[in-house]
């Protein structure tokens, strides 16, 4: 019963980086798809980036700019007097940071499929931006939203190598999961190793079984053509 | 009243209109890629143009000059597109009501539900947007803006994707609105039919340029030289008379107008259309004839432009009859004239209001 505070370290690491993804990636997601400006090529570039680097560097790059060294570091060391790194927060920067291309790619395809004429037809009715993007864009691209979500969540489960860099390993404080398997690995633990194993299994299958479902779920307003079937014809 | 001027470069296509619309409805037509829709863009808000102005009533809604730039969510333009743009996750009732409700209460001056019975769908509220006809869906668009009170009206095309039979309903609803809301309508259109059925005056666009500016049926000529512009076809609202076993009449503004037997009610509004081709011009009354519609009527008006002349024939209806120069020099027609228009009744299509 020794692993419950390691899956639920885990689990709010997760939910802490997804709350964080999720606005910061539907504001980039909707810059990409719906804005022109210079130096969008290297946003496109930069919020990609994590997905092309190995999470080590990722990891090492957020140490050195959480710590005392970098801007982030300085700052938050001014204002509470100590640096996120090596606290669970820094494993929740690793996760965001690891999980924020993929959680962007999917909100881009969900954006990118919402007809920009019925955004123009809302602002039309009176609706501001944001009116416009809570009440039609994000419902129209609801489905696509929250896969990404999932995505991300299920990424920031399984972060293992920014984690254990910026991070640390340390149990009861920043242990996750999968920096929990490695320790028991190494030290040749392998039944529990296998027992937390078996968590992440449990946990990355429910998490992908509602991703695909939500994909392919019918949605209720794309039931096409003229289905005429309740209401006299006029 | 709105005024605009607009300057306008988007790679190979450069608007340049100026114009002036009154509070009746005014249409804008031409060739597609003429710039009707770049110009109700710049009108609505939608698209920011690179000079000029727009100015409704008081209000300067954009100009270059002084840096004005409103909105379109502060300009209370209403659109209605050609496909409606119906919002796909609300219901009938949601989607007139989105408007709507963003005002605030005290200045709501409409009430959506009576908006929806006067507009035909009431008995659709529930319905989901997939679900409807391509002129429920319309109607259901125009209610949705006029439910916020717009102080413009612009209509894209709004019946580009309706099959005739439910054209003619549509612009029978439009101007019911006209008539009852008083709202200034800018409608856009590539036929010349319509654009005559609905509005008081016309602009016509050519390549982003303003090519004519007058009453809708001053500018046949040049419509008829575009051949991406509709033939042009007479539309008139008409209510169902005797029929005999072949034929059924329609009563159109005083005058009884033959046309195919018709499964209709005696009594019952439609409209019915007319091609300007289909029509002779007689000076006399002919005897003998097997077309089933002789109408006098006078001679009011006529254009003439590269060897095709209309002649508007005011005979209760107005009637516009499309001949060839020569044939006009022949008949000897003049402006007062009394004429004879003939016309079979196949030629005429009646529609469902």
């Amino acid at each position: 019963m020794y692993d419950i505070p390691i899956v639920a370290l885990s689990l709010q690491v997760a939910f802490v980086a997804t709350g964080l993804t999720l606005p910061i990636g539907l504001i980039t997601a909707w810059l990409l798809v719906r804005k022109n400006f210079r130096g969008k090529f290297l946003l496109d570039v930069f919020v990609s980036l994590p997905l092309a680097l190995p999470p080590v560097v990722v990891g090492y790059v957020l140490l050195w700019l959480v710590g005392t060294q970098g801007w982030v570091g300085q700052i938050s060391h001014g204002l509470f007097g100590s640096t996120v790194a090596f606290t669970w927060f820094a494993a929740v920067l690793a996760s965001s940071v690891v999980s924020f291309p993929l959680v962007v790619r999917s909100f881009t395809v969900a954006l990118a499929g919402v007809d920009p004429k019925l955004e123009v037809a809302a602002k039309g009715l009176g609706a501001g931006s944001l009116r416009t993007f809570l009440t039609v864009t994000l419902p129209l691209a609801q489905r696509g939203v929250i896969a990404g979500v999932l995505l991300g969540f299920v990424r920031a489960l399984s972060e293992f190598g920014a984690t254990i860099i910026v991070a640390g390993n340390i149990p009861g404080r920043t242990q996750t999961v999968p920096t929990a398997i490695f320790t028991r690995i190494s030290s040749g633990d392998t039944n529990s190793a296998w027992r937390l194993a078996l968590v992440s299994l449990v946990l990355g299958v429910i998490a992908l079984a509602v991703h695909n479902w939500l994909l392919n779920r019918p949605r209720s307003f794309d039931s096409s053509g003229l289905d005429r079937s309740d209401g006299p014809p006029s | 009243m709105i005024s605009f001027n607009l300057q306008m470069k988007r790679s190979e296509f450069r608007l340049d209109a100026t114009g002036e619309f009154g509070s009746g409805i005014t249409a804008v037509f031409g060739p597609s890629g003429a710039g009707k829709s770049s110009l109700l863009d710049c009108l609505a808000g939608s698209v920011r143009p690179d000079s000029g102005y727009v100015q409704m009533d008081k209000t300067t809604w954009y100009s270059s000059l002084d840096k004005v730039w409103v909105t379109p969510e502060n300009r209370r333009v209403g659109t209605v597109y050609q496909d409606g743009a119906l919002f796909p996750h609300l219901d009938v009732k949601s989607n007139i009501e989105f408007g709507w409700k963003l005002i605030p209460e005290h200045k709501r001056q409409l009430d959506p539900l009576e908006l929806a019975d006067f507009m035909g769908l009431s008995n659709l509220m529930s319905r989901g947007p997939s679900t409807l006809s391509g002129g429920e869906r319309q109607r259901v668009a125009i209610a949705r803006s006029l439910a916020t009170m717009p102080r413009l009206l612009l209509l894209d095309e709004p019946l580009a994707s309706l099959d005739t039979a439910r054209r003619g309903s549509i612009l029978n609803y439009l101007k019911r609105v006209h008539a009852e809301f008083d709202i200034p309508m800018i409608y856009v259109s590539h036929s010349i039919s319509e654009v005559v059925a609905i509005s008081s005056s016309a602009m016509m666009l050519e390549a982003g340029k303003v090519v004519g500016f007058d009453h809708p049926t001053a500018l046949l000529p040049y419509a008829s030289k575009s051949e991406t512009i509709d033939k042009f076809e007479n539309i008139f609202d008409g209510v169902i008379g005797s029929s005999t076993d072949y034929l059924t009449k329609v009563e159109v503004n005083g005058v009884e107008i033959s046309t195919g037997r018709q499964s209709k009610c005696m009594g019952e509004r439609v409209m019915v259309s007319l091609g300007a081709n289909q029509i002779i011009l007689a000076a006399e009354r002919p005897e003998n004839i097997s077309a089933r519609n002789i109408i006098k009527g006078k001679v009011v008006e006529t254009w003439s432009n590269l060897g095709k002349v209309f002649v508007h024939v005011d005979a209760g209806p107005k009637f516009i009859v499309e001949l060839t120069e020569n044939a006009l020099k022949d008949l000897g027609i003049l402006i007062g004239c009394d004429v004879f228009l003939v016309f079979k009744s196949s030629s005429v299509a009646v529609f469902d209001t």
